[in-house]
């Protein structure tokens, strides 16, 4: 054969092969409509809930050929046992840290979804604080994703999509007990969030080496406090939501200030920490708001969750304060010149950690 | 016999593409995002329920309605309401409304940023389809150091559903990327559109048209059980942000542009891209 032709024959092939492929449903790819649907009805001595799954991705687990199949009572019923075994050991529920084990009934068709419904409940002695939701449902998919929506006494109090990037969800309950875990949980991602982030500890100790009487220090940490808090929810409430790009450098620009705003304080200028503290808090605000996103706010507790998350910043900013201050008074009261040289070498630092910061980000934002 | 290689070779490139494109890139990218109303002609007391779809050529699935994805829902009728409360997590309708007269209705959606990466080459090959020619370019001046592709993508899809009053339509709702039309788009056989970008007109973006029929009663078929159709008409917005296109058939049409700017947030993907589009019928006599 010459070789155009053989070229020829490859192509007529090889569109052939793609056409054919894309055609067909894909066992190692996965289907188009990679959804399933969980929904929870949380009572107060009993859980149930229901599970619609596509046939495709439950025949993808059982190894069945043809999906459609499944809307078959015959054949939904010769797998229904290992679909649930599957199903019940890759949908984890965890009501306030003690594994749920729900009792699975036998699936029945949902057409309009293309999918089996399967029904399960469980029962507790009280309605928990939390309930943990946890996939992925099939995770031979990185796609799939599974619509969540928890009702509490009929009433819909949570909403979520668990994905690849999402495999847990937490609902916390409109109980009492709920509403505390909300603020343990919280008020912990704060404290965790100062003591992680070194740019804002540098900033609080910034403000700090100073040194001042109690009322001075007072008013440095609620003017901060202040003006984080207020963006804090603007960004939260999405009222107000400026880009990190912006927000990471002028974090870091927060530090060179109160740095050099330090230096000339030394030399004698008056004291503007308040104010530096007042004006950069609401940068810092919209700094601890982006960490709040990450931590997946509930929506059904968004007030509770933003109030415990600043009550955790504060008591974060307060250790630091608790620690700092008075060691810095001791070492003035102890030596007045040593504790100039300390507050002079630790603006230096501050200052340059900052602008070292501010080039890393500016640079990395503008990459 | 000269020119049969070069014919040849391009015929196995583009069947080697074939399943390229079919099998990827993902199929939540490089796919157009609309809205279907169950109806394009209503009056008062219908109901109407819009669903989403993501396809290719006018052909495509129905996607269940993400509570946590979605920053607008907009219901555009006697007034303008923000219809997430209305709206169900995991629903295959978006929304459903009860059509207060036949003024026409407008219905806005928007996502918020849902991340992707795709390997050099899969990018580089949905860039060119996308018309997507100034990231593309951009990718090709880094070469090989351009590396994996990353995006966040927003979808911006509207639906007009036809009235009397087209100022519904032709007046920006203030999505991220919007397609204006200049006038009621069921009207005249050629249409101008006005592609904003952020409020402001986008000039060089690709707007390209599809169609479909219509059943009886402007009730769309089915998306999902009917073929991929290609474009009819592809046209870049001029200095003022407008292309004016054909469609002068009657029936379903789709319109859809899409616009990749550098991400705001390198730390998390290199690009964002915005995907809008706009549905509407061109109705024959009731």
């Amino acid at each position: 054969m010459r070789p155009a032709g053989r070229l020829l024959r490859l192509a007529l092939v090889a569109s052939a092969c793609g056409l054919t492929a894309a055609a067909l449903p894909r066992a190692g790819w996965a289907h188009a409509q990679p959804y399933s649907f969980l929904d929870l009805h949380l009572e107060a001595d009993h859980l149930r809930g229901s599970l619609t799954a596509h046939v495709f991705d439950l025949a993808h687990e059982v190894g069945l050929a043809s999906p459609d199949s499944l809307f078959e009572s015959a054949v939904a019923e010769r797998y229904a046992d290992t679909l649930i075994a599957v199903l019940g050991t890759r949908l984890r529920l965890t009501a306030d840290h003690t594994r749920v084990v729900p009792r699975w009934a036998r699936p029945t068709p949902v057409p309009e979804r293309t999918g089996l419904r399967f029904d399960f409940q469980a029962s507790w002695r009280r309605l928990p604080a939390t309930l943990e939701i946890e996939g992925p449902l099939f995770p031979y998919d990185p796609q799939h994703q599974t619509y969540l929506n928890v009702y509490e006494h009929g009433r819909l109090r949570h909403q979520d999509l668990l994905d690849a990037s999402r495999s847990v969800s937490t609902h916390y309950t409109g109980t009492r007990q709920g509403v505390m875990a909300v603020v343990r949980s919280f008020v912990a991602a704060g404290i965790h969030h100062i003591f992680i982030g070194p740019d804002h500890i540098l900033f609080v100790v910034g403000l700090l080496l100073l040194g001042g009487g109690m009322a001075r220090l007072l008013k440095i940490v609620t003017a901060f406090t202040l003006a984080h808090s207020l963006t804090l929810a603007l960004a939260t409430l999405e009222i107000v939501n400026p880009p990190a790009r912006l927000i990471e450098p002028a974090i870091a620009l927060s530090i060179v200030c109160v740095g050099l705003d330090n230096l000339r304080a030394h030399a004698g200028r008056a004291d503007r920490r308040a104010w530096i503290a007042f004006g950069f808090g609401f940068v810092h605000g919209f700094g601890f708001a982006s960490v709040l996103r990450e931590f997946g706010l509930p929506r059904e507790a968004l007030g509770w969750s933003l109030f415990a998350f600043n009550v955790g910043v504060e008591v974060g900013q307060a250790c630091i304060v608790g620690a700092i201050a008075p060691l810095l008074a001791w070492v003035s009261r102890a030596s007045q010149p040593s504790g100039k040289r300390i507050a002079f070498a630790g603006s230096c630092a501050v200052a340059l950690a900052g602008t070292y910061w501010f080039i890393e980000r500016a640079l990395a934002f503008s990459r | 016999m000269k020119p049969a290689r070069p014919f040849i070779l391009r015929s196995l490139l583009a069947a080697l593409a074939l399943p390229a494109l079919a099998l990827g890139p993902d199929r939540a990218l490089a796919h157009e995002f609309w809205l279907a109303p169950s109806r394009y002609r209503a009056v008062t007391g219908d109901t109407v329920s819009v669903a989403a779809f993501v396809g290719t050529g006018f052909r495509g699935e129905r996607i269940p309605y993400p509570t946590t994805r979605t920053l607008r829902l907009v219901l555009r009728a006697d007034r303008e309401a923000d219809a997430r409360r209305a709206a169900l997590n995991g629903d295959l309708a978006f929304l459903r409304f009860v059509v207060p007269n036949g003024d026409g209705a407008l219905v806005a959606y928007q996502s918020n940023f849902a991340r992707i990466e795709l390997p050099a080459g899969e990018f580089d090959q949905y860039l060119a389809l996308e018309g997507l020619d100034g990231p593309h370019a951009a990718r090709a001046r880094l070469g090989p150091a351009a590396g994996p592709g990353s995006e966040l993508y927003s979808r911006c899809p509207k639906a007009w559903i036809a009235g009397t009053r087209s100022e519904r339509v032709t007046r920006p709702v203030g999505l991220p990327l919007e397609i204006v039309p200049l006038a009621d788009p069921g009207g005249a056989s050629r249409l101008a559109v006005r592609v904003l970008y952020r409020g402001r007109p986008l000039a060089g973006v690709l707007v390209r048209a599809w169609h479909r029929s219509l059943g009886p009663n402007a009730m769309p078929y089915d998306a999902a059980a009917r073929d991929s159709v290609p474009p009819t008409a592809q046209v870049r917005t001029d200095r003022r942000g407008i292309a004016a296109l054909s469609v002068a058939a009657a029936g379903e049409w789709l319109l859809s542009a899409v616009h990749m700017v550098p991400s705001a947030d390198k730390g998390v993907a290199d690009w964002e891209s915005y995907w809008a589009s706009l549905t509407f019928a061109r109705l024959g006599s009731p």
